[in-house]
């Protein structure tokens, strides 16, 4: 009797307390939201779309180092810095003697791959979702997937064949193959699609840097253009660029209202990177980097110097006046650096970069890692000249010479706008003529040269020459870096970091 | 007092023995004795009034007033003792008789006037009717104690127990018999008119009789089945350590515990059998049943009783999922039965720096630089450097920057306990307050703790108890390990300040004698022609003078509990404890610098943590006896709670530096920065334990233990881990009977699963959305949210699994105890965080997976001596020795792990398949090269070298020397660990020693990179300065002094690869215990003074300052866990601490 009592009271306070157990289990996460219950209310999604565009930004010229991949390894820049030693790993590009653990390439890779990520965030947590509004669903991923879709189209010019990931994924599972650079290009085409097809025409100036149709479009246009895997590419990347011009983007009067920071939001824009100043870090770097370093005034790290082949490449009018858009681009002897006279001795090639830059009126030096000015990623003019270069490598030389003149005729006529550049306001005679020759290896050349001096410096360069060819490529870039190899070189290697965790990278 | 009977002194033998027992105060005394004879005036009445006399002079007085003669032992006069004598008119007898009344001496008249003072004790003299004495000695268990040693306390006369446990002794009717054994509590019995008398020794805690506490109960450590190291009071007591965790080292087998670092209030690191995961392997710590949050250094070690090590699988899965890394039990003091008693510990002393790495002076300096100079001398050269000028060294300080830095430091600690009871209730309250100032500068630790228990037995039923600890701490911190190569702030003290003042040239002084910065910190070195030729690092007295960095704990520890005891042998028991600690963090980085370029602008960090604990333990126990078989039931139902809570703050811009304004409202950021948090994680468990004796001879033990966890997916929460084990008590068996010397022979096995919980984090089930940033519209910031942590919802705890095989031995009636046990743990499922390809992203780290095997296998070998030779001398001797054999077995995809930087993108270990967790990887130094043949001759090593430069093994033989040469080149883990304590008492004295040391591990010297060689512009070792390769033959493993070839020569090698090896003398320590007769006049049960040690020297070829380490602040901050181990960036050294103590009970 006794001990049945005891028994039993030893079995009910464990079953009490068995029951206590299983309720003291449910322990919620606090202070963080889970994949399972963020994505419940529009302002939520919203938080993760802004991050999406995070990795657009030049916030650290380290980090999105884009500018080391598109440019320095081309023809148009050196490495400048304090000396050859300074950033070691950015000479290796620009020499070609580049290695998995190389500083730039593993940033290109980890900062855009960052960005397809959060991406992948807002189309795991918005696909099939009811909790938030149509609109934001809607709205929210096709901005995702455009935004993949350039980090992807970075990626791929970059690296080439990549692994392609459209989810958020485990370790395990992240460790995919690298697919063949079609796949990607395929990929990107339909994110483009997709989202051209949800997003606005246009967005507020409030909203100045959200992605628009436009801008989906353009990308999708020079997508086209460098998939030579897909039978059409260059039609399609003709009617494509074509559609992106009828939605009533229009060249600005003055070339360098692009690379101002107080002409944002101008008509030419089709996909800004915007930079603002504050103490959030949400600045444009390349602003210390590009600029000058000591003894010049301008406190900068004296990085990014234009070659003598690029300002060659400038066409120049009959009495010499060089193309207006050489002095918007480069800083060079005998020319102001801003409010500055420009000293060729503050750059080992005499030449700086004035893109990306601002003089200190406008950023002061405590505060020169915080640039204000955007980067032009997609614009008018570097659609037009897609849609001639399409035209005429899909046979419509004649067509070509429209799109192609009307970005000549701009910087030609950018003096009428700007005297304080050439200090007359007519056009010399001779700048930039219209281009009236039909020849299709003839035009080749000339929208080659066009497109290398319109968008100098703006971090095209390698991957056209790269699209341009083998005997393009080769001549362009052994001078400088006798080390190139076409076959090897025309995509830099994948990192380090991802050959160490991924087994099946090269299966 | 009873006349004193003269039955010998007409016997001439009588006197001869009584002059050789005795030593005679002196010859004089004899002389005076014989010349004073003839004088006779033994009738005289003397008058004597003094106060406060001794003894000696008493009887000098009293010699010298009357014709009477004294003659006694020096050492039979209570030396301390002081009187008041009023006496008048009385004969030297008479005053003698009232005088000597109630003293512990008598006196005995003989011819000639001669008095003899002698013990009362004393047989030699006091000789009355022997009578004889039998009886018998047993032990607690009722074993008879065969060889115990009875003997009349105050004579040698005595005899020993035959092995029946019987003995006979002639002894007076007012003598006081000692009974003393080994390994048992000596007793004295007034033998009174009795003519038996047996006694029951009660064993002493340390030999293999004693009670061990286990997991959720007790168990006599002869039937313990599983192995567990048991460490007393007795063997931890007035250490002058701070911590709780200290106190263990070199007191068990298998127990690993370092110093982090030797600053005050600095962790140790504990390791119980290995390293068995690539986080850390903290074991779970338990204090009187409650699991504490953050260790066990929240008591103060004198308020432990005794602390359980729980070492095996069976022993420790009673803990089940918390139990992998082992856990340590802690037992806090508690009152007993009887009359207050009031202890009070207290020691004070002072801190020295125990060792001083030789560095260069400025003559050696100069000299190097200028050697250098001329090995980089190129002609024509543009970067060609001018010597300096030996004329210089008239001006310049020569500065020892180790001593500037390492300064005596005091520390003191006081303890003050109450304790007693009565009527079914009993109490002990103590208080301790510890000060411990650091060598450097703004480094100290001070704890001030509270402590009460109650137990109270209401009835025969009903029995609650209570206790509580209540603590308060605050640690000041600088930089203690580490290069600070993150920023300090947090858990991150930043830099090094010896690494600072290793770096720092004698040329340079601590502050300006005079211009225009007069008495101020002198920032950098002055240059010569423009060049920093004195170095280029910051001053480190003055980083040390400028660090604030504060870390306040309040600690509440607690339970109250109902034990029910309804029928006999059931007890049931409730247990509700509590653990809240908080912890306030201030950090004030001030601007400071002759430039004012240090932490500009100023900052102030302020982090407030509220960490809250509960159990709730519910346990019935019953005792099942059938005629020679027993059961030992336990079953218990526990839940444990933990929440945590933190609040952060910064702010900047101070106008005022002083501390009145380190507040936060005080800065003037117009954006000043906010945090906060919580999470929670809560275990609810059931387990029990069948516990099976057979006639004490076969023994068996089986545990069950289900454990569900929050931190785990709510899908997958539970977990069940067994164990069992069994003995055999070898020595009980029939056949054993006759081997007499054998006292206890044991064999054990045991076997079972644990889990690792505490590696979990809270949530690493799931992903976590959280604050990634901002981008911007238009002019507006927007925040930006995205997945900062990736979970795996498959997540589980790590499991290991071990078997144990162990022998317990005892000889001589357990005078020897030896222990031996073979372990072998594997630890499957290993958290880690494996290598996320980058293109999945890299915001988000990777989630944790279980993946990976690490084995840990060894001997451990513990040994004790004891021995009582008389009754003035005894001594015992414990020692020891852990061997350890840690092995990686598998890991995710067999990929290495790299971890330990040591300089911008190399790492210094590789944590590989086939090698111990954090093996040092990297090239090996073959040696010097002596000649330009030597140089042509050998695969290229990248950059260009010379003679004089090191030379690299071509491992793989492809000519070329690159990362692919790198080899497995040794184990941060010692294979050996090993201690030993010898005590000596010797009458009132006793002496301890106490080493402890490691061999088999390497030490990766980082400090050393530029210590070393003249690759910045820092100063150098004494015998860098002096020893450099010069020319062929003069140097083979140092290369040649060079800036220019510093690429080369400071490439991750194991040139800066040393042994860790070491042996301490960890403590050294005398003590006088007062004499008996003298504390009964203080009323006092017994006082000691006493001297000790700390770290009294060290036995090491290790240069660096001490070769006992562990982690480094960098590692830490890079959560390389044990994957980064002995990398010494210029570590905070311990103190050598000398000290003065006293105990006094009353």
């Amino acid at each position: 009797m006794k001990i049945k009592n005891i028994l039993l009271f030893l079995l009910l306070s464990v079953l009490f307390t068995g029951a206590a157990c299983k309720k003291i289990l449910n322990q919620p996460v606090l202070g963080n939201y889970t994949p399972g219950n963020f994505f419940t209310s529009d302002a939520n999604a919203q938080l993760a779309v802004n991050d999406a565009y995070k990795y657009l930004a030049f916030n650290s010229g380290a980090t999105n180092a884009i500018w080391v991949l598109g440019d320095l390894a081309s023809d148009d820049v050196v490495k400048g810095g304090s000396s050859i030693g300074d950033q070691p790993d950015y000479q290796a590009v620009n020499q070609f003697d580049i290695l998995p653990t190389n500083a730039a390439v593993e940033a290109v890779w980890q900062n855009y791959y960052n960005g397809v990520f959060a991406c992948n965030v807002v189309t795991d947590g918005l696909t099939g979702n009811s909790a938030v509004s149509a609109t934001m669903q809607q709205q929210g991923i096709a901005q995702a997937r455009f935004l993949r879709a350039y980090y992807y189209f970075i990626l791929t010019l970059c690296y080439g064949n990549i692994p392609l990931h459209l989810t958020v994924q485990t370790a395990t599972e992240a460790q995919t193959p690298a697919l063949a650079q079609d796949t990607i290009f395929t990929q990107i085409e339909n994110d483009c699609i997709a989202a051209a097809a949800v997003l606005p025409q246009t967005v507020p100036a409030t909203q100045l840097g959200v992605a628009t149709q436009g801008a989906a479009l353009a990308l999708l246009a020079k997508t086209y253009l460098f998939h030579s895997d897909l039978a059409n590419h260059y039609t399609l990347a003709a009617q494509t660029a074509q559609q992106v011009a009828a939605l009533g983007y229009s060249l600005t009067n003055i070339y360098w209202d692009n690379f101002n920071a107080n002409t944002k939001a101008n008509t030419e824009e089709i996909f800004t990177v915007n930079h603002i100043a504050g103490t959030l870090g949400l600045g444009n770097e390349l602003n210390v980097w590009f600029a000058p370093r000591s003894p010049a005034p301008t406190d900068g790290y004296g990085f990014f110097l234009p070659t003598q082949s690029l300002v060659n490449n400038y066409e120049t009018a009959t009495d010499g006046t060089p193309d207006p858009r050489l002095d918007y681009t480069i800083a060079r002897s005998g020319h102001p650096y801003f409010d500055l006279a420009y000293d060729s001795t503050w750059s080992s090639t005499n030449y700086n970069c004035k893109k990306m830059c601002q003089p200190l009126s406008e950023v002061p030096a405590a505060t020169k890692n915080v640039g204000t000015v955007n980067y032009e990623a997609l614009r008018l003019s570097d659609i037009l000249l897609v849609e001639a270069e399409a035209l005429n490598e899909s046979g419509q030389s004649a067509a070509a010479l429209a799109p192609l003149n009307q970005v000549r005729e701009r910087a030609r006529n950018t003096a009428k706008y700007d005297s304080s550049l050439t200090g007359s306001s007519t056009v010399p005679a001779g700048l930039l003529p219209d281009i009236t020759i039909t020849d299709q290896t003839q035009l080749r050349a000339i929208i080659q040269r066009e497109r290398r001096s319109e968008l100098a410096l703006e971090f095209h360069r390698f991957f056209d020459i790269i699209r341009y060819g083998s005997a393009y490529a080769t001549a362009a870039l052994t001078p400088g870096a006798p080390n190139f190899n076409y076959a090897t070189n025309k995509w830099f290697p994948i990192p380090q970091s991802e050959r160490d965790a991924n087994p099946n990278l090269f299966k | 007092m009873k006349k004193l009977p003269i039955p010998w002194f007409d016997d001439s033998r009588g006197l001869k023995k009584i002059l050789l027992l005795m030593r005679l105060t002196s010859c004089l005394l004899l002389i005076t004795f014989l010349h004073v004879s003839a004088h006779v005036r033994s009738q005289d009445k003397l008058t004597v009034n003094v106060r406060q006399i001794g003894w000696q002079p008493f009887f000098d007085l009293l010699q010298k007033k009357s014709d009477y003669t004294f003659l006694y032992k020096d050492n039979v006069l209570p030396s301390h003792d002081k009187f008041d004598v009023e006496v008048s008119e009385l004969t030297v007898p008479q005053i003698l008789d009232n005088v000597l009344q109630n003293s512990p001496l008598s006196y005995q008249l003989m011819a000639n006037h001669l008095i003899v003072i002698t013990s009362r004790a004393s047989p030699g003299i006091d000789a009355p009717e022997d009578i004889r004495i039998t009886g018998r000695i047993l032990s607690a268990s009722g074993d008879p104690l065969a060889g115990a040693t009875v003997h009349i306390k105050g004579s040698g006369a005595g005899t020993s127990t035959d092995s029946t446990g019987h003995y006979t002794l002639m002894a007076p009717d007012d003598a006081t018999l000692v009974i003393s054994y080994v390994g048992y509590e000596t007793q004295e019995i007034a033998v009174g008119s009795r003519t038996r008398v047996d006694a029951t020794l009660t064993s002493l805690p340390g030999s293999i009789n004693e009670v061990v506490v286990i997991g959720y109960g007790t168990a006599r450590k002869k039937d313990l089945t599983g192995a567990v190291s048991a460490i007393n009071s007795r063997d931890i007591n007035d250490l002058p350590v701070a911590g709780s965790d200290q106190i263990m080292q070199g007191k068990a087998a298998g127990v690993a515990i370092t110093q982090v670092t030797g600053a005050p209030g600095d962790g140790v690191s504990v390791i119980i059998r290995g390293q068995a995961s690539f986080l850390n392997s903290v074991p779970l710590y338990v204090i009187d049943g409650i699991p504490t949050a953050d260790g066990i250094n929240e008591i103060s070690p004198n308020d432990i009783e005794s602390i359980s090590v729980l070492k095996d699988a069976s022993s420790a899965s009673i803990y089940g999922a918390r139990a992998a890394n082992g856990v340590v039990l802690i037992t806090t003091k508690k009152g007993s039965n009887g009359k207050p008693r009031l202890a009070l510990n207290a020691y004070t002393g002072m801190q020295t720096p125990e060792h001083f790495i030789p560095m260069a002076n400025s003559t050696q300096y100069l000299n190097a630089y200028n050697a250098a100079a001329a090995n980089d001398y190129v002609a024509g050269g543009a970067s060609n450097r001018a010597p300096l000028p030996l004329g210089m060294l008239d001006t310049l300080p020569n500065v020892n920057w180790q001593k500037q830095v390492l300064k005596n430091a005091p520390m003191s600690d006081a303890q003050l306990s109450i304790s007693g009871g009565g009527e079914g209730t009993k109490y002990i309250v103590s208080a301790n307050y510890l000060d411990q100032k650091g060598m450097i500068l703004n480094s100290s630790f001070s704890r001030f703790n509270l402590r009460t228990s109650v137990i109270s037995t209401l009835n025969k039923i009903f029995e609650v108890g209570t206790n509580i600890n209540l603590a308060y701490d605050k640690t000041r911190q600088v930089g203690s390990s580490g290069d600070g190569y993150t920023a300090p702030g947090g858990n991150n003290p930043g830099a090094s300040i010896v690494r600072y003042a290793l770096f720092r040239t004698p040329t340079t002084p601590v502050i300006y004698p005079n211009g225009p910065y007069q008495g101020q910190y002198v920032d950098l070195p002055e240059t010569v022609n423009g060049n920093n030729v004195f170095g280029d690092g910051l001053n480190p007295v003055a980083l040390a003078a400028n660090t604030n960095r504060n870390f306040y704990n309040y600690t509440l520890l607690g339970d109250v509990y109902l034990q029910v005891s309804p029928i006999a042998h059931l007890k049931l028991k409730s247990d509700f404890g509590t653990n809240l600690i908080i912890t306030d963090y201030k950090q004030f980085f001030p601007t400071w610098g002759i430039q004012r370029i240090q932490n500009s602008p100023n900052t102030l960090n302020q982090s407030n943590q509220n960490n809250f604990n509960y159990n709730w333990t519910n346990t019935a126990t019953y005792d099942l006896l059938m005629g020679k078989q027993s059961l030992n039931i336990l079953a218990g139902t526990e839940i444990i709670y933990n929440d945590t809570k933190i609040i952060t703050g910064a702010n900047t811009g101070f106008a005022s530096q002083t501390s009145a304004f380190q507040y936060l409202s005080n800065g003037t950021s117009i954006t000043p920065g906010v945090g906060g948090n919580e999470s929670t994680w809560a275990l609810s468990s059931l387990f029990g334990r069948l516990t099976y004796q057979y006639d004490g001879k076969y023994l068996a033990s089986f545990n069950f233990r289900r454990d569900g966890s929050s931190k785990l997916d709510p899908s997958a929460q539970w977990g069940n881990f067994f164990s069992g084990s069994a003995g055999w008590r070898i020595d009980k068996e029939a056949f054993m009977q006759n081997v007499k010397p054998i006292s206890l022979l044991k064999l054990r096995v045991d076997y079972g699963q644990l889990g690792d919980q505490n590696a979990l984090s809270n949530y690493g089930y799931a992903s976590l959305i959280g604050n990634n940033g901002y981008y911007a519209y238009g002019t507006t910031p927007a925040i930006a949210y995205t997945i900062t942590a990736k979970g795996n919802p498959g997540l589980k705890w790590q499991t290991t699994t071990m078997g144990d095989v162990g022998l317990d031995v005892g000889l001589f009636s357990d005078a020897i105890t030896f222990t031996a046990d073979y372990y072998r743990k594997i630890t499957t499922n290993l958290l880690q965080a494996p290598l996320d390809p980058t293109s999945a992203g890299s915001v988000a780290g990777a989630a944790f997976e279980n993946n990976g095997k690490i084995l840990n296998e060894g001997f451990e070998f513990e040994l004790s001596y004891r021995h009582t030779i008389n009754n003035d001398w005894s001594y015992n001797v414990t020692g020891n020795l852990t061997t350890l054999h840690n092995d990686v077995e598998a890991l995710l995809e067999n990929q290495p792990i790299p971890a330990g930087r040591v300089n911008t993108n190399v790492n210094a270990t590789s944590t590989a398949v086939g090698h111990p967790v954090g093996a040092f990887y990297m090239l090996k130094q073959e040696g010097i090269f002596q000649t330009p043949e030597d140089v042509f001759t050998h695969a290229s090593q990248g950059s260009p070298v010379r003679p004089g430069d090191v030379k690299y093994l071509d491992v793989n033989g492809d000519g070329v020397i690159d990362q692919n040469d790198r080899v497995f080149a040794g184990s941060p883990i010692p294979t050996m660990t090993y201690a030993l304590t010898g005590q000596v008492h010797f009458r009132q004295f006793d002496l301890s020693l106490f080493f402890q040391g490691v061999t088999g591990d390497k030490i990766y010297n980082q400090v050393a990179m530029d210590i070393v060689g003249f690759y910045r512009p820092f100063n150098i070792t004494e015998k860098t300065a002096t020893e450099s390769w010069h020319g062929e033959g003069t140097s083979n493993t140092r290369p040649l002094l060079s800036w220019n070839d510093a690429t080369n020569n400071t490439q991750t090698s194991t040139r800066f690869l040393e042994t860790g090896d070491y042996l301490k003398l960890k403590n050294l320590q005398l003590g006088y215990n007062l004499s008996n007769a003298f504390l009964s006049k203080l009323k006092m049960h017994s006082m000691r003074f006493y001297v000790s040690i700390q770290n009294v020297f060290t036995v090491t070829k290790y240069t660096g300052q001490d070769p006992e380490m562990t982690t480094s602040a960098d590692a830490a901050s890079s959560n390389d866990g044990p994957k980064a181990l002995n990398i010494d960036w210029g570590t905070y050294p311990a103190a050598r601490t000398t000290t003065v103590g006293v105990n006094v009970n009353f």
